[in-house]
């Protein structure tokens, strides 16, 4: 009964006015898009639809377009690499390399190998076809483009985690030069390898693609509609993807791999994922590419090219999937249209007054130099792009932002259901650490140490700084590897696991200098806590099948539940960029990203460093009602008056080494608790000045 | 020749390409020792030094190889050429890192990194559309002088590069090590944020090290003019990744790394077209690269860690 009273409260406290705002809210999901945005979409594919009418059929200006439209794609691909996932690739270009040459090999006359009886259900599939010729048939591979476009897609994307596999460990700049580097190899084995390639000549008589037997021949109207359907096929991934478990994890790792690693986001599978959608993206392309162009050199895939996409998407926004499509679309109609004309009218306008060097000026082959320029600017200038990826909130109302604050029902709250899920009814300790030994170079870190958290309990962990504190929360979530000793959690030995399987097994952590996703909204920032509770994969994000759906609604749901323990804190900032809230709402905002992981043992990392003393009040009252909804705390924290009103149990380290164990008041009558944090004298002298200060 | 001159031929040629290199090297390493930024507009600040160089050379009414000087002529027109070029490369670095790169400075990611590449194309496309694509004749006034070394050829002006070189390179050693300036300098590669408090003028030893990394980058252009007798718009980008190979390979933030790495490289340069072929040398030298910086990511000497995010 109690408990009922207490839910509702809750609920007129919160008021359904904030949960009204929520809705409107932008999103990062399932939220229906707004009516207006359909219709600008349904717009922009009219107008690509009828383009070819618009500029009267001029084949070689809608063969522009549809070369635009391939760069289009290629930026696409690379956005999910770049700007989803956060990793610089600068050998992009290999990718549709791979792609480009795998339809160029099998849709050309490059490889004849001698017909045998082999080959009759290939003939039969209509795969190859019997070549008569004197002293012997031949086999030609005739491949069809459509069964191509998928097939050199799987190709590159397992040359894409073929290349990435190795380089993940990587920090940015330095995956940067190993992808450039595979880059440069790629085309470089293209013109060394002329039984497959024809080497620097390229691949001539690639096969036009055939659509219900008629071929496309040479004129550039079909390969525009085809690349049209390619970039609208693209455009969907992306979006989806985006807006998926799996583009969270992505942004999660762009922003702080460390972070996204502690809150269950496996770094290795969802940064391999990356590398392959991105690279089926470009190898899709390249068959589309040299399809259309009949022909493939292994200059069509250098640096440049690489450099160019980076442009595209540098310009149009990092990150922001019509705004890599708008920047593609943007440079290339430069490149071949406006260039040109504008170096005519240049000309024109240098025979007018008699100007020699301007009738001699060549925009178009100045692009280069405006591609430097774009970066430099938008880099200087614009980092966002030119359509921002996220869209930028409106500001709180000075009313919102001096309301009063309202806390949410005193504790007890009634329970979370992210606390209910995976409650722990083992009689073993909830976690166990044994004579861990944790070494950093010459520098002993912890030795020894041995701590037991029974199920229910709160544990504070204490210390002067330096003693060893941090490092004994990293060890135990699998950040730092320990030299020896064991950690076992709700009964299974967990001192080997990578972070993200141990937050799996329900331990969720705290930083002390705060680790969130800095530049995505607070909601972004919780559901990603709750990743590893979440199941959607990447076909589930394309598909949004119903279960998918309930899913995330449901997270959804349960993210702005555990909001409202902080009151009004957070929701109406629900949708706010994290770097943009105030400290203490950051360190809330991380607690709670730690609880949407649906967590056992909550490990917190000073969680009231740099409040003010209601704040760290307020937060330690919060933290109170968690304990009270079963939640199993242990809290590292300096500040004396919370670790008395909160833990059952305090364990203090020094040097690396527990000096002490029990309830606080006898903890903080320990002399030799005194003298770690007060000096010697300071024990020797009056201990009673001592437990003051202490206290 | 027979195989042992061949190769001997070989070494004596990739101690020179290795003398080009570790010059560049140092270029990379010392920027990146500091402000943990790939400079990617590094490959061309060589590029223009070599066209610089060269004009500084044809004022002396120099063009081609066939006048020649000797004596203190060619020792004082090489001296005002390496300082005149080094001094104009070494403030085009520090204009690129005042006006480009100083707005974007602890700005994490690669954000600095994309703007390095974007310079380096504005650079490339200068001199592409001013001078244009050709290749160009180097002024050179050595003589052609040269030894019998057990049937290899070693020439004058390949011992005139290891010297100018070794000098370079023994300069910067005991800048950096004897130094009040070369002292900020290490202490600001340890820690940037601590070295400010300690009263070192950070933005100083950061243009020190954008300076005296061009300067060196100008120096390794005119060993490269005087070496092949040509340049051209395109000479950045395959020395570049050349010398950045070196420096990785040496170990990124290395100064002695960046040196050792550089003679590697140019020997394996040599003798890998030697006994593979030079067609692939590019493939080996991307491939050292990246297995460096995949399996041995510190290098020979370095105390990066490319691997921490």
């Amino acid at each position: 009964m109690a408990e009922h009273d207490t839910a509702a409260l809750r609920r007129n406290t919160i008021g359904s006015e904030v949960f009204a705002y929520l809705r409107r809210a932008s999103p990062i999901a399932w939220v229906s898009q707004p009516p207006q945005s359909r219709g600008l979409i349904a717009l922009v594919a009219l107008v690509a639809l009828v383009f070819p009418l618009i500029i009267d059929g001029n084949d070689a200006d809608i063969d522009s377009a549809a070369n635009a439209l391939a760069f289009a794609s290629l930026a696409l691909g690379l956005n999910i690499v770049v700007g989803f996932a956060g990793l610089l690739d600068l050998g992009y270009a290999a990718f549709f390399a791979i792609g480009a040459y795998s339809y160029g090999f099998f849709a050309s006359a490059q490889f004849m190998p001698d017909w045998s009886a082999f080959w009759e259900p290939f003939q039969w599939l209509h795969l190859v076809a019997r070549v008569h010729q004197d002293g012997g048939d031949l086999v030609r591979f005739t491949v069809s483009f459509w069964l191509m476009l998928p097939i050199s897609a799987v190709l590159a994307a397992f040359f894409g985690v073929l290349f990435g596999a190795p380089t993940l460990r990587l920090k940015g700049d330095y995956l940067a030069i190993v992808t450039l580097g595979f880059g440069e190899i790629v085309p470089i084995v293209a013109r060394n390898w002329p039984s497959v390639t024809n080497g620097a000549m390229g691949l001539n008589g690639v096969a036009a693609p055939q659509l219900f037997g008629h071929s496309f021949g040479i004129g550039a109207q079909p390969y525009y509609f085809v690349g049209v359907a390619l970039v609208a096929v693209l455009i969907f991934t992306s979006t989806r993807l985006k807006l998926s478990r799996v583009g969270r994890a992505w942004m999660a790792i762009r922003e702080d791999e460390i972070a996204a690693s502690a809150m269950g986001v496996n770094l290795v599978n969802y940064k391999l994922l990356a590398f392959a959608i991105g690279a089926a993206f470009a190898g899709a392309t390249g068959t589309f590419y040299v399809a259309k162009l009949q022909t493939a050199t292994p200059e069509m895939f250098m640096f440049p090219v690489s450099v160019m996409l980076l442009v595209m998407v540098v310009f149009g926004g990092i990150g922001s999937v019509w705004g890599v499509v708008v920047g593609a679309i943007i440079l290339q109609i430069l490149q071949s249209w406006f260039l040109e004309d504008l170096s005519q009218w240049l000309h024109a306008l240098g025979r007018l007054i008699h100007v020699e060097w301007l009738q001699r000026i060549e925009l178009a082959s100045s692009i280069e130099l405006i591609f430097g320029v774009i970066l430099v600017f938008m880099m200087l200038y614009r980092r966002q792009g030119l359509i921002p990826a996220s869209r930028r909130v409106q500001a709180l109302t000075l009313q919102q932002q001096t309301a009063q604050v309202e806390l949410t029902a005193p504790p007890p709250m009634d329970k979370l259901r992210v606390l209910s899920d995976l409650a722990y009814h083992g009689t073993e300790p909830l976690l166990d650490i044994k004579g861990l030994t944790v070494r950093f170079g010459g520098l002993v870190a912890l030795r020894e140490v041995s701590l037991t958290v029974p199920a229910g309990s709160v544990i504070a962990v204490i210390g002067p700084n330096g003693s060893g504190k941090s490092t004994l929360f990293n060890a135990v979530t699998g950040l730092v590897t320990p030299e020896s000793g064991s950690v076992s959690f709700a009964g299974y030995p967990i001192e080997r696991l990578p972070p993200h399987v141990v937050l799996g097994r329900g331990m969720a952590r705290t930083f002390q200098n705060i680790r969130l996703f800095p530049n995505l909204t607070v909601l972004e920032n919780v559901m990603i806590g709750m990743h590893a509770r979440l199941h959607t994969g990447p076909t589930g994000a394309l598909f949004r099948l119903p279960g998918t759906q309930r899913e995330e609604a449901e997270a959804r749901e349960r993210c702005f539940e555990i909001l409202t323990v902080f009151g009004n804190r957070l929701i109406p900032r629900a949708d706010h960029v994290v770097s943009s809230l105030s400290y203490a709402n950051r360190r809330r905002v991380e607690i709670a990203r730690a609880l949407a992981s649906s967590p056992k043992l909550l490990l917190l990392d000073e969680p009231t460093a740099g409040m003010n003393p209601a704040e760290t009040l307020e937060l330690a009252t919060q933290i109170k009602g968690l304990h009270n909804q079963g939640l199993t705390i242990v809290l590292i924290e300096h500040k004396l008056d919370v670790v008395v009103s909160l833990a059952d149990n305090v364990a203090v380290l020094d040097h690396g080494e527990k000096i002490a164990e029990g309830p606080p008041d006898v903890v903080r009558r320990n002399e030799e608790v005194i003298r770690a944090y007060l000096g010697r004298s300071a024990a020797l002298g009056s201990a009673p000045k001592g437990s003051a200060a202490l206290a | 020749m027979a195989w042992e001159a061949v190769y001997l031929q070989q070494v004596i040629n990739g101690l020179s390409l290795g003398a080009m290199y570790a010059l560049l090297a140092l270029g990379f390493t010392l920027v990146y020792g500091i402000l943990e930024l790939i400079n990617f507009a590094h490959f061309n600040v060589f590029m223009i030094s070599s066209f610089i160089g060269m004009a500084v050379l044809q004022l002396f009414g120099l063009s081609g190889q066939s006048h020649v000087l000797g004596g203190f002529a060619l020792v004082g027109v090489l001296i005002v050429a390496f300082v005149a070029t080094m001094l104009a490369a070494g403030l085009l670095g520090v204009g690129i890192e005042r006006f480009a790169l100083r707005p974007l400075r602890g700005i994490p990611g690669t954000v600095g990194m994309i703007t390095t590449i974007g310079i380096s194309y504005i650079l490339f496309n200068i001199i592409l559309l001013t001078v244009g694509a050709g290749s160009f004749n180097y002024p050179n006034p050595m003589p052609r002088i040269e030894w019998d070394v057990a049937g290899a050829r070693l020439e004058l002006r390949e011992l005139l590069i290891w010297a100018v070189a070794l000098v370079l390179m023994l300069g910067l050693h005991f800048f950096v090590s004897r130094t009040r300036l070369g002292k900020a300098m290490r202490a600001t590669a340890q820690d940037a944020e601590a070295a400010r408090m300690m009263g070192v003028d950070v933005d100083r030893v950061i243009i020190t090290a954008f300076f005296l990394g061009s300067a060196l980058a100008g120096a390794a252009a005119l060993i490269f003019g005087l070496y092949y007798n040509y340049t051209s718009f395109i000479i950045g980008y395959t020395a570049g990744l050349r010398a950045f190979t070196a420096a990785v390979l040496g170990g990124i933030g290395s100064v002695t790394g960046a040196m050792i790495g550089g003679v590697l490289i140019g020997l394996i340069e040599a003798l890998g077209g030697q006994v593979i072929a030079v067609r692939w040398t590019d493939v080996i030298i991307f491939s050292i690269l990246v297995l460096v910086l995949v399996f041995a990511p510190s290098g020979l000497m370095g105390r990066a860690n490319p691997t921490k995010s």
